[in-house]
């Protein structure tokens, strides 16, 4: 009996492949119809403003005025008191 | 998106908010794929565009603006989710039902959508959802234009093939098969 020939190597695409429009609107159908549970809450976007600290920039800027601060006082105290590095550094007299 | 009146930011926020919560929340669900996580970064968009209205520039529609932000919390989540899993047992919580694994895979086109990155979900969703070019997403992705070309072509590859090897398979295989298996 003859059997006809068929090719055993899969095709590149599915029979039910969709073209692209198809996939733009299937993808477009699904995402509308995803609808929040709660919807729009202005209440609660209030309320996580309410409890959320200073914003990131103004605590960077306020810890870095602070570190300024610091380090200018540590710099003028220790160079008037003559303390540590700023102080008179013994100097060795014996000369070779 | 287009056809809405532009709203400023600065003086309009309240308006803002109710004109854009929807398509920014759809928007963001499209990368998260989780209702609650989707919900929850959206308050947390507004959040953010709150304190930085002031500073909007209307270099790009406020809707863009939104979408940049939004799209931006949303892969940062998705990394926070990813780096969660590969943290010692100890220390990592199991979020309650917002974990991306348990994506709500619901229909055939959200199946196909958990086979791709964040970052193409993103470009697919901004592209045939929100309806914006490759340049309007290029500058909401902060990517250039011929990265949101390639995207949105490996996004819709990986899509066609997916769902044509789904359907081809008929109903039983693709109702027992997990949709996030093999990741």
């Amino acid at each position: 009996m003859k059997v006809p020939y068929v090719e055993d190597k899969p095709t590149q695409e599915g029979f039910r492949t969709p073209s692209e429009a198809d996939l733009g609107r299937m993808i477009r159908t699904t995402v509308e119809s995803w609808k929040p549970r709660r919807g729009p809450d202005w209440s609660d976007v209030l309320i996580r403003l309410a409890n959320s600290g200073p914003p990131p920039w103004l605590l960077y800027t306020a810890a870095s005025a602070a570190l300024v601060v610091i380090l200018l006082a540590a710099f003028l105290i220790g160079s008037a008191l003559q303390i540590g590095a700023l102080g008179p550094q013994p100097v060795n007299a014996t000369l070779h | 998106m287009t056809d809405e009146k532009e709203l400023d930011p600065a003086t309009e926020f309240r308006q803002l908010y109710d004109q854009q919560y929807l398509s920014v929340y759809r928007s963001i669900r499209g990368v998260v794929l989780d209702a609650a996580a989707a919900e929850d970064l959206t308050q947390e968009t507004f959040v953010r565009a709150y304190r930085a209205r002031h500073r909007y520039t209307p270099t790009a529609p406020p809707g863009a603006w939104l979408r940049r932000i939004g799209i931006n919390l949303a892969i940062s989540y998705l990394r926070r989710q990813k780096l969660a899993r590969v943290l010692p047992a100890r220390l990592y919580m199991a979020p309650d039902r917002r974990d991306y694994d348990r994506a709500e895979a619901r229909d055939v086109v959200t199946k196909a959508m958990t086979a791709l990155s964040p970052k193409l979900r993103a470009a697919i969703v901004l592209h045939y959802y929100d309806g914006l070019t490759r340049e309007e997403i290029a500058s909401v992705l902060g990517v250039p234009a011929g990265t949101v070309a390639s995207r949105i072509a490996k996004a819709v590859a990986i899509m066609r093939k997916s769902i044509g090897s789904d359907q081809d398979l008929g109903p039983e295989r693709s109702t027992s098969e997990g949709a996030l298996r093999g990741r």
